[in-house]
């Protein structure tokens, strides 16, 4: 079954109903009712009659409620954990105090200090013992022998 | 509904372009009216006219003004119902003119044509027109 478009109100017409217009151009025109057909055959301007589809789309007729619900929608906010944070340890840092998270900071700040500390007298000791102790210099190519340099 | 005198545009290529109906052949029943798929007598009225070159060649003008022939309607303005309830109607009363033996005169037709000549008997001409409504 197969339901056609008025061409001039955009009505659906159903088997066994309606009339085709064949234009001398041979454009196909297909009407719901008489009164469809009457008023294209008046040469009017569907646009300009108020019950028809085209009008009613134009001015935007019989689609307000939809817009409101649309815009009565809200985004939720919800909290999650996150990859290496899962919503307790969140939770714990949105908590504490400006005083406790300054505190917390200069201890962070003073341990890296020390830690660094440590790593450069540690470095700094390894470091010069290997100094001139090493092989001559010799560079790769010339230890496959190459000509080098 | 083509009568006597009923003026019809000739859509083939057979020459002729407009023609006046002046006989509805019988049928069992169409009561002096002809419709879609109908054949009927008419005079030609106005046909294109006849070149030296053109009659040589095999697109030949066959017919001129005055000639008696037979022709089907094709197209008619008044309403026509089919068995599915809908009514077509066109613009203009249209014809294809035929020979005695019942065949096309021309060989080419411009225009569209009504589906209903299929079911009457007139599948050929259904299918050398553009296109079938």
């Amino acid at each position: 079954m197969k339901v056609e478009i008025d061409s001039f109100s955009g009505f659906r017409i159903y088997p066994s109903k309606g009339k085709l217009f064949v234009r001398g151009d041979s454009k196909v025109f297909r009407f719901a009712s008489s009164k469809n057909a009457s008023l294209f055959l008046q040469r009017k301007n569907p646009r300009k009659i108020a019950w028809t589809q085209v009008y009613r789309r134009m001015h935007k007729k019989g689609i307000t409620e939809e817009v409101a619900k649309k815009r009565s929608r809200r985004t939720v906010k919800h909290q999650r954990g996150i990859v290496g944070a899962d919503l307790a340890a969140i939770s714990a840092k949105r908590n504490q105090t400006a005083a406790q998270r300054s505190q917390f900071r200069l201890a962070a700040i003073s341990k890296a200090k020390t830690e660094k500390k440590d790593k450069e007298t540690k470095k700094a000791k390894p470091a010069s013992a290997p100094k001139g102790s090493g092989a001559p210099k010799v560079s790769k190519q010339q230890m496959k022998g190459g000509k080098g340099r | 509904m083509i009568g006597l005198k009923g003026t019809l545009n000739i859509i083939d290529n057979s020459g002729a372009l407009v023609a006046e109906c002046v006989k509805v052949l019988k049928q069992k029943v169409n009561n002096g009216w002809g419709s879609v798929g109908d054949e009927i007598v008419v005079v030609v009225q106005r046909a294109r006219p006849i070149s030296a070159a053109t009659s040589a060649s095999v697109t030949a003008v066959k017919v001129r003004q005055g000639d008696v022939r037979r022709a089907v309607i094709v197209r008619t303005r008044k309403p026509v119902r089919r068995p599915d309830g809908r009514l077509i109607r066109f613009d203009d009363n249209a014809a294809v003119l035929l020979n005695n033996k019942r065949e096309m005169l021309g060989t080419r037709i411009g225009g569209v044509v009504s589906a209903d000549l299929r079911m009457k008997g007139w599948g050929k001409i259904a299918s050398l027109a553009p296109k079938a409504i």
